[in-house]
């Protein structure tokens, strides 16, 4: 009883702090005072001390080894993705060498492309000879090809498209009340019109008619707001 | 007086393009008008808002905003660049592209040294003013949204930019624009949104001072008055909005910033105003001008305050070849030429004779390349056509066999290059077309070839444009006028310049040549007439008369100017005129009306017998029958041809306007 408590007491000293077991315990784990301390031979625990330091070194070979094959297999994962990503070594190898026979290949395509534009293409086949002949360093491009630039302006008019856009998001988007124009042709509006026309050029006039037609438009309006209370 | 048969043409489907924003140039009274497809008009306010000018548009020229500094005019747009215009050419100087995308707005200081625009990248980039262009100076710092408004502060040399803002607790899930705002010289600002507010700011604390929420959709522009007493705000709903800085007590010490007026001209979005010293101009979707002015700057009840609209262009779209029938309309991209219908049968005056034969589209011709059209020109025979942009001339042959063919002549010579107004002579073999520094060049166009045959140059030293050419019947004259309001004849016999009518200081806004007098019909922009004799070179007694006696109020306060002339070929005594609302017949054989003789009095003179008529007539014959006119011409066979364009049909095609509850709708 005595010496297992003391082994229990021993080994958890020694997870804590891996150091040489010394003889004398100062730990305080018996139950009573009265007991007589415990005869606990020097082989003996020396060869407790010895195991739980082994153990100690085992576990933490142990996790060494886990960590560097976790590394091992990631780095070898991150080789496969790379090695995925670029090209085959032998696609690679068939570029740098058969450079001329590429471009044959696509002068090929072009050809099929611009079939149906021969006519031009025979005007510009010539043009090209005449330009290859001038540079030293340009590819011979033979075949019907229509070279056009880009045009210009691509980045602006896109530009130009979102801020027209934004203009007509803002005011005639969704969020704004709008009507038809057929609407505007309304009795009003064409009483608008009418008035101008009849009285343009003359400013008395202009305001005489104003004058009467707010005061219609009041009176007819305090009569529907009557017609609303009553409902 | 005259019977006529009336083509009434309403075939014409002109379109003109939305106001997007002006500019007025208190120095020189213009004001700059940009339309949406980037044409520029200039407004001379000091000659009854006549149209002194046009720029033509350019595809992909989406002007957002115009700038005066000095004499000079710059634009700025959606796509990227600063134009300088030339306004003695009408055309663009040259672009500048700020590489800042598209820019929003433009605006020069005080000093007329700099310019700043504001750009969709966020930066607002300063550009120095300089003799022949202008130069790159700097960047401010690069903000996070786009850079919808600017204004310089109007004395320091530092300025105050706007952007999009994000709005606090708005009802709706969109940011708040500020569309447009005002820097006062006591560091106010004052600020038009998208919520509907104008809001007062102190811009030395940055705290604000007072809003008004004036309507339910967005303040599109602002504009402050010279005085800084006034700003104006122009909204969706069409109305324009005015604030006053007055005190509310009777003395001066407590002044503060009050909404007064509201002015409701516009059916359609207001996108563009201009605070003169004397009226409120505005402009937007509705495509019309309206010069609206204060009445406690203007005396009240003259002409001088009544409301201005213009909605017509100030010159002929329409083209008649008379020997053939046929009509030309003007269009930004394209030119159609119409042929006239017949109908038969004869009717009394107000009966609607049985169409025989339909009027039929026979060309439709499109232009080629950006630049819009300047102007175009029928011979009188339908067989040449031509136009011209700001880049080029173009000419066509046109035959009429079994089919119409239409063929482009393909040299022409290198003098035509940019032309502002062309012409054919009577007979075809001719086409006259000006230059700049008011010059005309002449050629001759025959079947196989055009060849240049003359410049003509008149000495007067004007740079500006001739914007009206007119050739005689005979082949003898060529009258020109420009916008310096000088009136060249030139001898084509001898092809040199034979006189200058004396100058009056109203821009004309047409001229014509008698067929059989060679008297110079000019009618100028204030509404008053001349008669000039080219042989003897004066005035004629007629006109002399006419001067004398002078004409009426009535003829005077009409606000749209005569826009075309055309003779009678049966009777010589007679001139045919025509504005938008009414078109006249001046008869140089019968008195003139007295002072208080009633004007308009066809009805009257109807309604009277035959013989009583004599002492009630005058010489100015209105008829108000047709609205609105674009062109009334005289045909060979004395038929009349009245081409109308109804305000109506242009107001049911445009854009939506805002949902208004209106009474009884």
């Amino acid at each position: 009883m005595a010496k297992k408590q003391r082994g229990k007491a021993s080994s958890s000293s020694k997870t804590a702090d891996i150091e040489k077991p010394t003889k004398s315990f100062t730990l305080s784990l018996e139950s009573s005072d009265d007991e007589a301390p415990e005869e606990v031979t020097f082989e003996d625990s020396k060869a407790e001390a010895l195991r739980s330091m082994k153990q100690a070194l085992d576990t933490a070979r142990r996790e060494k080894q886990l960590l560097k094959e976790k590394r091992r297999k990631r780095q070898e994962l991150f080789q496969e993705q790379k090695k995925r990503k670029l090209l085959s070594a032998d696609v690679l190898e068939e570029i740098d060498s058969a450079f001329s026979k590429k471009q044959k290949q696509s002068e090929d395509e072009g050809e099929q492309e611009e079939k149906p534009e021969k006519e031009g293409g025979d005007g510009k086949k010539k043009k090209k000879k005449k330009r290859s002949g001038k540079l030293a360093n340009a590819r011979n491009l033979k075949g019907k090809y229509t070279v056009t630039t880009v045009k210009e302006r691509t980045l602006a008019s896109f530009q130009q498209q979102v801020a027209e856009e934004f203009i007509q998001s803002r005011l005639y988007g969704p969020g704004t009340c709008r009507t038809t124009s057929e609407l505007v042709a309304s009795p009003y509006f064409i009483f608008c019109q009418v008035f101008y026309s009849m009285t343009r050029g003359d400013a008395f006039l202009q305001r005489f008619y104003h004058l009467v037609c707010c005061s219609l438009v009041l009176i007819l309006s305090e009569q529907s707001f009557c017609v609303a209370d009553v409902k | 007086m005259g019977e006529f048969k009336v083509h009434r043409v309403r075939f014409f489907d002109y379109i003109p393009s939305a106001i997007r924003t002006m500019a007025f140039n208190s120095q020189t009274e213009r004001l700059a008008v940009a339309r949406a497809d980037g044409a520029v008009e200039i407004f001379n306010f000091n000659d009854n808002f006549f149209q002194e000018k046009v720029i033509p548009g350019q595809d992909g020229r989406a002007i957002e905003a115009l700038c005066w500094v000095g004499h000079r005019l710059f634009s700025a747009g959606l796509n990227g660049e600063i134009t300088e215009y030339d306004l003695e050419n009408l055309r663009p100087q040259y672009t500048v592209d700020a590489y800042g995308g598209p820019i929003w707005t433009i605006s020069s200081n005080s000093q007329g040294t700099q310019l700043a625009v504001g750009c969709e990248d966020g930066t607002v980039k300063i550009f120095a003013i300089l003799e022949e262009r202008i130069q790159f100076q700097r960047n401010l710092n690069r903000h996070k949204g786009r850079i919808i408004s600017l204004c310089w502060h109007p004395s320091i040399k530092t300025e105050m930019e706007l952007l999009v803002d994000r709005a606090t607790g708005a009802s709706k899930n969109k940011e708040v624009v500020v569309w447009s705002v005002g820097y006062l010289s006591d560091h106010t600002i004052i600020s038009g949104d998208s919520a509907g507010k104008v809001q007062i700011w102190n811009g030395l604390t940055g705290t604000l001072v007072r809003t008004y929420l004036v309507t339910k959709w967005d303040v599109l522009v602002l504009s402050v008055s010279k005085d800084e007493s006034s700003v104006i705000a122009g909204t969706s709903e069409g109305t324009v909005i005015q604030f006053q800085f007055i005190s509310s007590t009777v003395d001066q010490h407590d002044k503060e910033w009050v909404r007064t007026r509201t002015f409701r001209n516009h059916s359609h979005d207001v996108s563009a105003l201009a605070h003169t010293d004397t009226a409120v101009v505005s402009g937007g979707m509705d495509t019309q001008l309206v010069v609206r002015p204060l009445l406690d700057k203007v005396e009240k009840n003259t002409q001088e305050s009544a409301l201005r609209k213009i909605a017509f262009p100030h010159r002929s779209l329409v083209g008649c070849a008379k020997k053939a029938g046929l009509l030309l309309f003007q269009f930004p991209d394209r030119l159609e030429l119409w042929k006239l219908g017949e109908s038969e049968g004869h009717g009394k005056p107000g009966d609607r004779l049985p169409v025989k034969r339909k009027p039929e589209k026979l060309i439709e011709l499109k232009r080629k390349g950006e630049d819009h059209i300047c102007c175009s020109a029928l011979s009188a025979c339908g067989g040449w056509l031509a136009y011209s942009t700001v880049s080029n001339v173009r000419l066509y042959r046109i035959q009429y066999s079994n089919t119409i063919s239409i063929n482009k002549v393909s040299k022409l010579p290198k003098e035509l290059r940019s032309v502002h107004q062309l012409c054919f002579s009577s007979d075809s073999s001719k086409l006259f077309a000006s230059s700049c520094q008011s010059s005309v060049i002449v050629v001759a166009v025959s079947q196989q070839e055009c060849r240049y045959l003359h410049t003509l140059k008149h000495k007067t030293g004007s740079r500006q444009p001739v914007h009206l050419l007119c050739a005689s019947d005979d082949g003898k004259w060529l009258a020109t006028a420009n916008t310096d309001c000088e009136i060249h004849i030139y001898n084509l016999h001898k092809m040199k310049l034979h006189c200058m009518v004396p100058v009056y200081n109203s821009c004309p806004t047409t001229i014509a040549i008698h067929p059989v007098t060679n008297n110079l019909i000019s009618v100028h922009a204030d509404q008053q007439i001349f008669e000039f004799s080219l042989v003897q070179k004066e005035y004629t007694q007629w006109s002399r008369r006419l001067q004398t006696q002078g004409l009426l109020s009535l003829w005077l306060e009409r606000d749209t100017p005569i826009t075309h002339i055309t003779f009678n070929p049966k009777n010589l005594d007679h001139i045919i005129l025509h504005d938008t609302y009414m078109f006249c017949i001046i008869d140089q054989s019968l008195p003139f009306p007295e002072l208080n003789a009633v004007l308009w009095n066809q009805m009257t003179l109807k309604s009277l017998p035959v013989s009583q008529r004599i002492g009630q007539s005058h010489a100015f014959k209105i008829c108000k029958s047709f609205q609105h006119l674009m062109c009334v011409s005289l045909l060979e066979d004395l038929s009349l041809v009245v081409v109308e364009r109804p305000l109506l049909d242009i107001m049911s095609q445009l854009p939506a306007p805002v949902r208004q509850k209106k009474f009884a709708t």
